[in-house]
């Protein structure tokens, strides 16, 4: 792929050939990060000190011919949920503006263990809570294709530095699309991986239930690379699976159009991308056949009962009491009311408003019960499918990307951004979607697939096919050397 | 009219694990605080719980230790209030699915036994500790602070049916509870600690009546005595409001120790919504055959077993609950010396009396290594058999506290053998006979006071060297004929 920096395997092999030094890298990242950060605002801290310290170290290992394996070197963004030992998780929020995490999620960890690097934090919608990176109580993350345009979210800044290149790849995480929807908005790649394969010990969180740690990366295989260094059993994460990937049984794949994703309310533009990808997929000899999920289209309602539900208690720790933001007060109740009525932004509250109210005695299996049994329907729903299906495909996003302060002031609108993406959360799937073409306005489209719980390698080997059929090489205009 | 008060019981019992119950921060029992904890117990952003599987074990154990069904496929709520002293906001704990369901304990008070209904058995973690200064009250405190240690200890929360019908009965429930975590050996079980910790649901009723009345909740009661007494007041004080037509509202009330009444703490008004839901960090907690096997296999003693061994010896059932609540060696002394004595009230009043009187006076705490059944069972069957007087038995008891002697070559050495020579005891009966004439001609019959009066100057004369109840039989065939 034409890219301003190349794939994370093109990168090793420079490094092996000793054309590259990880170190150099990571200067060029840097820079690239120093010109792109003041119009981009995607990092919200950079790790330069300790960034270049950990490229040199692998210089040496290069240098010895003692390189730990592909990541070594590679400068990763992480995005500011992700705890990382010794510098501020803000999750975007005033609540978190002075914290420092004394651990590593076990992502971090696990990544050290690679040699690469951090290039610092990334910013998000306040608490993964967003579609725009608009909520941030820091300030909004722009398009790098057009900064006009919001880059998504809510990790608008682990797609807008991948695209920007001012990290090779970056950490998301993905509660109702939030890796895959900014991801499509950058044209970058961005992986949702299969529910408990990836740890989320660490990863500050929004709705456990739908959470999920994944890379946002310029190639799929650049993905799978990091997917691979980062998944597996956690014993600190409960709901971690020791995961069994599966294969497909034929090479000649069975792929399932999801009708409910390709009607009205989903745009002509994104429509047609599916179309088109489908049509190469036929090509190569695959079946790609139209089929109906009907209840895809109560996902939105489901997950805007249980996420919330799920975040009022999660959220519930931020309270002053113990670390973060704590507004004075005479009291212990009306320094926690002080405390969450300054520390949190407004869709934050409106979403633990949402939840509270969903869980109330008296509301419980109205909302919030009745949502997890539309929940189940919906995962039974897809097992089926997934008798008849290897993947289904259907666009990541209704649209392109949208101007900034276009769906502010109507939150539904908002969250119907999200409505092809929820679906793999509210069922614990693998989703990916991956960049197929440009809208009329040059800003990126992209298409998603699905496969079923630990498909998660054979998913990647799919995309990948796509990716090379459709040979996505457009650069967003804010890369090194413009303007 | 006449009132019956009806009384439920929710006790937290802290269980005795290495570790918390959703981290690996060792349980510590200290008071320096904030010593033991990690991002998880102290509800630092991204930790995530982590079931101690030994904890599921324990509270398999006490579920069937209380006769309860396992519920096979449980699960971990949280219940969600806020408290400064709650890290997460949340405390994960057990709705509609606890561990253990529909139980029973059989109880003994003075010589009767009851049966108490249990509810439910379920699995909660710890709060940390407030400590809220200038006031005691978190509203009123100037500040507040706050020891972690505790957080995310354990937790089993054990939860009667409302049928127990006094302070007694509570009282003696409690004991048995209590009991029955110490033998299985799941919690230390000491009150005082906190190991331990009940609240009372009281309410009344006219007699006879299908429904129970108003419930009033009972907290802070930190003693089986303040619990005995707080649930008495409650009763009193709810009757006399019956009685005077006055309603009584659903509250909860803590127990002032200092004053001895329960004071109102807040009232419900539409109780407390703690919008339960399952907590999506942990899945469901399946508890297969397999596993409780395995917790089953762990019992090897509850209150009810040894309370049966007791009873077996012959022992009352009073007695019986007496050293089944008692320490541990003094059950296993207990039976080991019945063994040999074959005498159990004997064997338990000289062991309940006697020895653990002299223990408590000497200050000892545990019994010298030399002191074993053999030797006890030797003392009891000498005095028993006449052959030494309770006296000299209680003298050399303590001798055989601090020193390591046979009990029987003691009291030979000492010469506290009595005789049970009857030509010896009719002459020394004869002398005093004659000696007392003025009192010999005031008895009236057999049965007269003055002739234990006669039987103790015998005594005396022999320097308590014969035995009293030979002395007795052959006093009163010189008087009576």
């Amino acid at each position: 792929m034409n890219r301003n920096i190349p794939s994370i395997s093109k990168l090793n092999n420079l490094f092996l050939d000793k054309e590259l030094k990880p170190s150099e890298l990571f200067e060029q990242v840097y820079e690239n990060a120093s010109f792109t950060e003041s119009i981009l605002h995607a990092h919200l801290e950079l790790f330069y000190d300790e960034g270049l310290e950990n490229s040199k170290k692998s210089d040496e290992r290069f240098l010895k011919g003692e390189s730990i394996g592909k990541l070594d070197g590679i400068p990763i963004a992480i995005k500011d949920n992700i705890n990382v030992y010794g510098y501020k998780t803000t999750c975007s929020s005033k609540m978190l503006s002075n914290y420092v995490s004394p651990y590593d999620a076990t992502v971090i960890g696990m990544l050290k263990e690679t040699g690469s690097t951090f290039t610092g934090k990334t910013n998000l919608d306040e608490f993964a809570m967003g579609s725009s990176t608009e909520n941030s109580a820091y300030g909004p993350t722009k398009n790098p294709w057009n900064p006009d345009y919001v880059p998504g979210g809510s990790s608008g800044g682990s797609a807008a530095v991948v695209s920007a290149g001012s990290a090779v790849a970056s950490l998301g995480s993905d509660t109702g699309g939030s890796i895959r929807q900014p991801a499509s908005f950058c044209g970058v790649v961005g992986f949702k991986p299969t529910y408990g394969t990836v740890s989320r010990f660490g990863l500050i969180a929004f709705a456990s239930s739908l959470d999920q740690i994944g890379p946002i990366t310029n190639t799929v295989d650049d993905a799978r690379i990091i997917f691979d260094n980062i998944q597996g059993y956690d014993p600190k994460d409960a709901t971690s699976i020791k995961p069994e990937y599966t294969e497909p049984k034929n090479k000649k794949l069975k792929i399932g159009i999801i009708k409910e994703l390709m009607q009205e309310g989903v745009s002509e533009d994104s429509q047609n991308e599916v179309n088109k990808v489908t049509q190469l997929l036929e090509n190569s000899g695959h079946e790609v056949v139209e089929t109906s999920l009907p209840l895809t289209e109560m996902a939105l309602s489901v997950y805007y009962l249980i996420a919330p539900a799920e975040c009022s208690a999660n959220l519930s720790r931020f309270d002053g009491v113990r670390f973060g933001l704590r507004e004075p007060a005479s009291g212990s109740y009306e320094m926690m009311n002080k405390t969450r009525a300054v520390g949190f932004g407004e869709e934050v509250k409106k979403r633990i408003l949402l939840g509270t109210y969903a869980l109330s005695a008296g509301y419980f299996d109205e909302y919030y019960g009745r949502a997890l049994k539309v929940r189940s329907k919906i995962i039974s729903d897809f097992q089926k499918a997934f008798d008849d299906f290897d993947f289904l495909i259907s666009p990541t996003t209704p649209s392109p990307a949208f101007k900034f302060g276009e769906k502010t002031e109507n939150p539904l609108e908002m969250y119907l951004s999200d409505l092809c993406t929820i679906p793999a959360n509210l069922a614990g799937l693998p989703a990916i979607s991956i960049p197929t073409g440009l809208s009329d306005n040059n800003m990126p489209l992209s298409i998603q697939l699905m496969g079923k719980p630990c498909s998660d390698y054979s998913l990647l080997d799919l995309a990948e096919s796509i990716e090379d059929m459709v040979s996505f090489n457009h650069l967003p205009k804010m890369t090194k050397g413009d303007k | 009219m006449s009132l019956k008060p009806t009384i439920g019981m929710e006790t937290h019992v802290e269980l005795d694990t290495e570790s918390k119950m959703f981290c690996s921060c060792k349980v510590v029992e200290t008071d320096e605080p904030n010593i033991s904890l990690c991002p998880t117990c102290l509800g630092l952003p991204g930790a995530l719980p982590v079931p101690n599987k030994k904890a599921i074990e324990y509270i398999v154990m006490l579920s069937l230790g209380a006769n309860c069904s396992i519920t096979k496929e449980g699960m971990f709520h949280r219940k969600n209030y806020f408290y400064p002293d709650l890290p997460k906001n949340y405390q994960i704990s057990q709705f509609d699915f606890p561990v253990g369901v529909e139980g029973s304990l059989e109880i003994v008070i003075e010589d009767s036994l009851h049966t108490v209904a249990i509810e439910r058995v379920h699995m909660e973690e710890d709060t940390g500790k407030s400590i809220h200064l200038g006031s005691g009250r978190i509203d009123s405190a100037t500040s507040t602070l706050l020891d972690f240690n505790r957080s995310g200890v354990p937790l089993v929360e054990v939860v009667t049916k409302p049928i127990i019908s006094s302070a007694k009965m509570a009282v003696a429930y409690i004991e048995e509870l209590r009991q029955l975590v110490i033998d299985l050996g799941i919690s230390k079980g000491k009150l005082e600690k906190g190991n331990l910790r009940f609240d009372a649901n009281i309410s009344v009723a006219e007699e006879g009546s299908d429904e129970l009345g108003v419930k009033v909740e009972i907290k802070n009661m930190n003693s089986l005595k303040s619990l005995e007494k707080a649930i008495d007041y409650e009763i009193l004080r709810q009757t006399k409001m019956v009685q005077d037509k006055e309603s009584i509202i659903q509250e909860t009330r803590h127990w002032d120790e200092n004053k001895q009444v329960t004071l109102s703490m807040r009232t419900k008004e539409g109780s407390a919504d703690y919008r339960y839901f399952s907590d999506p960090d942990l899945p469901n907690m399946v508890i297969n055959e397999e596993f409780i096997e395995i917790s089953q296999n762990q019992i090897k003693e509850t209150p009810e077993k040894k309370r049966k061994t007791l009873l077996d010896t012959g022992l009352s059932l009073s007695d019986s609950n007496y050293l089944d609540k008692g320490q541990r060696w003094l059950y296993e002394l207990y039976l080991s010396t019945v063994k040999e004595t074959f005498d159990c009230k004997s064997t338990f009043n000289f062991l309940t009396g006697e020895l653990q009187g002299q223990m408590r006076k000497a200050e000892i705490s545990e019994l010298p290594q030399w002191v074993n059944s053999e030797k006890l069972a030797g003392l009891i069957n000498l005095f028993e058999n006449n052959e030494v007087s309770f006296t000299s038995a209680k003298d050399i008891l303590a001798k055989l506290l601090i020193e390591d002697i046979d009990p029987k070559s003691f009291a030979s050495d000492n010469n506290l053998i009595q005789s049970s020579d009857n030509d010896e005891i009719k002459t020394l009966v004869t002398s005093v006979i004659n000696e007392n004439q003025d009192i010999v001609e005031r008895l009236e019959n057999p049965e007269d006071k003055l002739v234990g009066f006669l039987v103790g100057q015998v005594m005396k004369s022999s320097e308590s060297k014969v035995n009293p109840g030979s002395v007795k039989e052959v006093l009163l065939k010189e008087l009576f004929g």
